[in-house]
């Protein structure tokens, strides 16, 4: 999502599942949606079926997907940049890329600073000593009057295009084939068929999941995909894009309305050097980089003002800056992702964790590590469906002794754990958000079982009760519980349409706000959510929409459920036309230009404005989508770095091998293996029969998935002299797993540097509680993170295999 | 008059998520159990008296390519359906007027022809119940006017439900596509050698259906015609014959009486 | 003179019934399973999950009772010269002529032939039978033979069946009491057995 965001000005798939059939290629690579989003996936079939779309699916394994696409090719894990940078260079070389489409709506023209380069692994501005860049040689030169200065014939050498026409030339085919292992007749199979969609008649979309988001190096990897997309014109066009599959039901919408990344709406999270309001706004409102940007962000103020009103509502006002004070602020240079949280948990600064839908134990890398920081807590409350690993982790040794060796011993735990009883997603009602930023409001199916109670009435109990608790007794910091407002009908279980109103905004008055164009920065309003606002208007609940006409025939649905922003189907869909309001294809446009006014979908423009008023990517300062990033931490450009655990010094550059600035860990139990000892690659992932570490616990998956399993290239298993079901110990340089071994010829061996590279599959979901059990997976996993994302790195770490 | 019912499985949108095998076991209020570790993604080895859907997953190289094969086997409702051939109990199969082959337990003694008559080897005996099952393609839901559980379910329209003539139809229109498209060997398998399926098959490669796991000529098999057929009319012969002989015999033959002179 | 000659034991008589019973039973199920039109065959003994349950049991106890009459008399059921010349003309015993008809042992060639065609059907009847009665274990080809073999033995079986009790209730007065009470008169077996008769007479 931050990629997507550094990139286009939002982080969110830029389509939407139904928009999958406008497609003619789909590029399928990071992702299995074949088996973990198989009702989305019904979009793809319908692009095959009705227009004859080919399915391409680049992969490590040939899975469900690869079983249904055009061209499959094998890859290594963690070599997606590779491949994604050779596509961009055969765009290039082949001039397959759509020329006008890149002048007109991508930074292409943008020149940058001199001193700007690349060299033995490292861009320019490289401090040895602190690991990091200095990124001033990354910006634009400036025309004196803060705008960037461009050259529209795309000529100069300082120019993006050349820079980056420069930076890929190394990434050839046959570079590409010796760094992922393929070969480069499979990868040039491939690039014909993605390239083909450079032509102004033709759209790709690209859709990816977690096999992109969890490495070391994720954020440049998915910002390299973006980057082919605009190259070939795919962006904001029907059929196009570059498509996050979310994994659960309502990421999507937890990320929306905030996590440890970002405020609601994804306004920053205030830091320390932030200490009043007004500073807060100058840090976090951009300037606009060229004349014609509309700079949406530069609204920063009504949607922080609104926000503040909406926490702290009476208490919010000018003088006391709406309450900013009541905010908690991170450290100025503060990490407060996954990894950075859960390291401070093992070294014992943090006393009591709420571990809310959540499943730690399961679902965090270095399961030992995991176990001993929550090992480390005075108390933990667990809010849950079930017992879950986290619950019970005190118990791990006990409960997991058939699955693992060494697990800590419960009578050193002093940890004081409780279990709440929550409510399932069938038990209460609500709006989940999907993949295409669709808010759908849903009803409770049947009433919660037993004491489980809906999240909200657990939430709104503990606030009442620590309130009550400053109240009576006083302590550091009452205000911010003090002046929350909480004017619920029943307070001690708010209902979720009360606070879906009060999330949409509303004015002084009351009266629901139609959508964020009316926030204001005076606190005349209040929002809980501004890209929210407008879907519970005084019109009623457009989430609960199910209209499905399609009056554009294009499969956007405008009166089905409502979609972030503004009902906007399809994002940036300004980049669609042409510097005339013309579309590229005149048939695959979701909004016209008739002269006076945008029609069709919700233009993600002015709807009124000229198409040569504004550049079509209105949330970036420089008003057209980026080509080079200067806000990634590791570059603008994308480079290929291996996986923090690799089998090979990266091809490219020996000595900067894997990611500079991936966030690594140095602790006792943060190890890291060497190829030496751990020769295989080994990926996790999920399957279809299975949700997560959830459906263990019920009877149907059980039933289709009932085992554990490690999937085995046939080639090794013959080194190994392992057969199907022969029980196989994976070790990695945290700890191991065992399993019945499944000998398949659906993982490729690959040959990489000249080196026969193996890799192996161990898919997750199973535990150490529930219906049927096994070994937790992430037992084998590195706690190595993005450094953007903050994202572990399941895919592509270092194992060993013995048969057991 | 009752137009005959089928449902088309088009395998080249199979993705075998496995989502049909849940809903049937859902609807048919089948108990879910854990199963033994395979070499597979399969979920079971084969059909059960108490799993009646099943994808299976097979791997063939083809024309030098890799393929990973999914299609759902379940009753195939055949036109000429042997299990009802080869069933003893009068009622315990029945076609039903919408061409659904449906079993009747209470009339079902459990001797298990219909296992052995069944081309497809699709009925299963439960050794709980001593009854025979199978997919009876939701014919109380059918009776209602819903589709069938499993492709209520179907996430990719891999499965559709229809009058068989509409259904074949659409799959030969498809077939067709494929084939122009550059699929030379697709096609649509529906068991001309037992009178055509209710169930019926899009395949990329409809030259050899053995590789999705459906058998490459279904017929009844010889031994059951056989038994049911000419042979029936011998042993009716030899039967009611020999009564008929014997009684023919007796009045114009009749005893042999001792005779005297063995006294001797 | 009213003179008795013991033609069976109450061994081999007892052993007969219990297999003419058994043999009954499993017949008239398996009738009742041959033919939609005969099920009602399986109302009498009970219904038709009685009858597949049960049917099976009479089936091997009629195979162990035979197996045991087969030890007793397989001996004695060896075809001589004499009972191949028997067969060759057996048309002319079948119209109660005698001429040219060859004197029979203690059973004459045509209850030999009975005899052997009883034990194989049996044999067959009772190794199909095995593979029907659980069809769930066994591989589909031997299902495929079984449902083929175990009518066709059937047939065999009930045809040679009907010609024994039409034969030896109406054709050859006095058989019946000769299975029933176990004798038989010297006239009874110088008429249907001289060889045996003579051989009796000898010793």
């Amino acid at each position: 999502m931050a990629s997507l965001a550094a990139t286009f000005g939002r982080g969110a798939m830029t389509n939407g599942w139904t928009d999958v059939v406008n497609a003619d290629v789909i590029l399928v690579m990071g992702g299995n949606p074949a088996e973990n989003h198989p009702v989305g996936f019904r979009f793809v079939m319908e692009a095959r079926r009705r227009r004859k779309a080919k399915l391409v699916s680049i992969d490590p394994r040939f899975n469900r997907t690869a079983a249904v696409s055009d061209c499959y090719v094998p890859m290594r894990a963690g070599t997606d940049i590779a491949f994604l940078g050779g596509l961009i260079h055969y765009a290039l070389e082949n001039k397959l890329y759509h020329a006008d489409y890149i002048k007109l709506h991508t930074n292409a023209s943008f020149l940058v600073k001199e001193g700007f380069g690349f060299e033995n692994g490292h861009f320019s501005g490289w401090n040895a000593e602190k690991k990091t860049y200095d990124r001033s040689t990354w910006q634009y030169e400036s025309d004196g009057q803060g705008f960037a200065k461009v050259d529209p014939t795309l000529e100069h050498p300082r120019c993006v295009f050349q820079l980056m026409r420069k930076h890929y030339e190394r990434y050839t085919p046959e570079a590409v084939a010796n760094i992922a292992g393929c070969s480069a007749g499979e990868f040039n199979r491939a690039a014909a068929i993605i390239c083909s969609t450079g032509r102004p008649d033709k759209s790709g979309t690209i859709l990816y999941a977690l096999g992109w988001t969890q490495h070391s190096h994720a954020v440049q990897l998915i910002h390299t995909a973006a980057m082919l997309q605009l190259l070939l014109g795919n962006v904001g066009v029907p059929g196009g894009g570059v498509n996050a599959q979310r994994g659960h039901a309502n990421i999507k919408g937890s990320t929306d309305m905030g996590s440890w990344n970002n405020l609601p709406g994804y306004l920053r999270l205030p830091r320390a050097n932030h200490t009043s309001l007004d500073e807060f706004l100058k840090a976090n409102t951009p300037k606009p980089l060229r004349p014609n940007s509309m700079n949406y962000w530069s609204n920063t103020p009504k949607f922080m003002t609104s926000l503040l009103k909406a926490y702290y509502g009476r208490h919010a006002a000018r003088k006391n800056g709406f309450g900013y004070h009541n905010l908690p602020k991170i450290g100025e240079s503060d990490n407060n992702s996954w990894g950075f949280f859960f390291d401070r948990m093992h070294k014992g600064s943090i006393e009591g964790f709420l571990s809310f839908g959540m499943n730690p134990v399961a679902n965090g890398p270095n399961t030992p590590k995991m176990l001993d920081a929550l090992s480390k807590l005075k108390w933990m409350i667990v809010v849950e469906n079930f017992e879950t690993e986290t619950a019970a982790f005190w118990n791990a040794k006990k409960l997991g002794e058939k699955y693992y060796s060494s697990f800590i011993d419960p009578a050193g735990i002093q940890t004081e754990v409780f279990l709440l009883p929550a409510a399932c997603f069938a038990e209460k009602d609500g709006a989940f958000v999907n993949s295409s930023r669709w808010l759908q409001w849903k009803s409770a199916a049947v009433p919660p079982p037993g004491e489980a109670k809906p999240d909200q009435e657990i939430i709104a109990r503990l606030f009442l009760k620590v309130r009550e608790l400053y109240e009576k007794e006083g302590g550091k910091a009452p205000q911010p519980l003090l002046q929350m407002s909480w004017d619920y009908a029943n307070p001690l279980s708010p209902s979720l349409e009360e606070v879906a109103r009060e999330v949409n905004g509303r004015d002084l008055a009351g009266k629901q706000l139609n959508g964020f164009g009316e926030l204001k920065d005076d606190g005349s309003t209040a929002c809980g959510n501004w890209i929210y606002c407008g879907s519970w208007p005084e019109a009623g609940n457009m989430m609960a929409r199910r209209g499905q006409e399609d009056p554009t025939g294009l499969g956007l649905f405008p009166n089905y459920a409502w979609s972030w922003p503004a009902n906007r189907r399809i994002l940036y869909n300004r980049a669609a036309s042409d510097a005339g309001g013309k579309g590229w294809d005149p048939q695959r446009t979701s909004i016209r230009w008739d002269g006076v006014r945008w029609t069709g979908d919700t233009p993600d423009y002015k709807a009124d404005a000229k198409p040569s008023d504004f550049g079509a990517f209105i949330m970036l300062p420089e008003g057209v989508a980026k080509l080079f990033a200067a806000d990634l931490l590791e570059g603008p450009f994308p480079e290929h770095y291996e996986p923090a655990e690799s089998p090979v010094p990266n091809p490219l550059h020996k000595e900067v091998s894997s990611n500079p600035l991936a966030s690594v860990f140095q602790g006792a139990l943060d190890k890291l293996g060497s190829a030496k000892d751990y020769p295989y690659v080994a990926i996790t992932y999920r399957l279809t029969e299975h949700f997560h570490y959830w459906t263990k616990h019920m009877h149907a998956s059980g039933e289709l998935q009932s085992n554990f399993f490690v999937e085995v290239p046939e080639e090794l298993a013959r080194e190994k002299g392992i057969k199907g079901g022969d029980f196989v110990r994976v070790t990695s340089a945290r700890g191991s797993v065992e399993g019945p071994a499944l000998v398949t010829r659906r993982i490729r061996p690959l040959k990489v540097e000249g080196k026969t590279i193996y890799q192996i599959g161990i898919p997750i979901h199973w535990g150490f509680v529930g219906r049927v059990r096994g070994p937790l997976v992430n037992n084998l996993t590195p706690s190595v993170y993005d450094p953007n994302s903050g994202t572990p790195e399941y895919k592509g770490f270092l194992v060993n295999l013995e048969k057991v | 008059m009752i137009e005959t019912v089928a449902k088309l499985v088009d395998t080249t949108l199979c993705i075998g998520c496995k989502a049909c095998e849940v809903a049937c076991q859902e609807w048919n209020d089948q108990e879910f159990t854990t199963g033994v570790f395979r070499n597979t993604y399969q979920t079971l080895p084969d059909l059960a008296p108490n799993f009646w859907n099943l994808i299976k997953f097979s791997e063939h190289d083809i024309n030098g390519e890799q393929h990973w094969l999914m299609a759902k086997y379940q009753c195939m409702h055949c036109a000429d359906a042997g299990c009802i051939k080869a069933c003893p109990a009068p009622g315990a199969i029945v076609r039903r007027p919408n061409g659904i082959v449906d079993f009747v337990h209470e009339n079902c003694i459990g001797c298990g022809y219909c296992i052995t008559g069944c081309p497809f080897d699709v009925p299963r005996l439960s050794p709980k119940t001593r009854k025979v099952y199978k997919c009876t393609l939701c014919s109380d839901r059918v009776a209602a006017g819903l589709e069938p559980a499993c492709i209520k379910t179907c996430p990719t329209n891999c499965l559709t439900f229809g009058s068989r003539n509409d259904l074949k139809f659409l799959a030969e229109k498809r077939a067709e596509e494929l084939r122009k498209d550059g699929l030379a060997n697709a096609g649509v398998y529906d068991g001309p050698g037992v009178g055509g399926t209710n169930v019926l098959y899009v395949l990329k490669h409809a030259d050899r259906p053995q590789d999705y796991g459906l058998p490459k000529d279904p017929r009844i098999p010889w031994t059951v015609s056989l038994w049911k057929g000419p042979l029936k009319w011998l042993g009716n012969t030899v039967f009611f014959g020999g009564l008929l002989a014997a009684l023919v015999h007796y009045i114009k033959v009749g005893p042999k009486e001792a005779h005297d002179e063995a006294e001797n | 003179m009213k003179q008795r000659i013991e033609r069976f034991t109450s061994t081999e008589r007892i052993a007969h019934w219990m297999v003419a019973l058994s043999f009954l039973y499993s017949a008239l199920t398996g009738l009742a399973l041959w033919s939609h039109r005969m099920f009602w065959l399986a109302a009498v003994f009970g219904g038709g999950e009685t009858v597949r349950g049960w049917h099976p049991i009479g089936g091997i106890v009629f195979a162990l009772l035979l197996a045991f009459i087969f030890r007793n008399w397989a001996a004695q059921m060896k075809l001589d010269a004499d009972d191949r010349r028997w067969l060759a003309v057996s048309h002319k015993y079948a119209m109660n002529q005698e001429e040219g008809v060859p004197a029979a042992g203690r059973f004459n060639a045509g209850q030999k032939m009975l005899f052997w065609l009883q034990s194989s059907s049996a044999l067959l009847l009772f190794a199909s039978g095995l593979v029907l009665w659980f069809p769930e274990w066994m591989p589909r080809g031997l299902r495929l033979a079984a449902v083929l073999l175990h009518p066709v033995a059937a047939v065999a079986s009930i045809g040679g069946i009907i010609v024994h009790i039409y034969m030896t209730t109406l054709v050859v007065p006095g058989a019946l009491r000769a299975m029933a009470r176990g004798w038989v008169t010297p006239r009874w077996a110088a008429s249907h057995h001289a060889k045996w008769y003579r051989d009796l007479d000898r010793r």
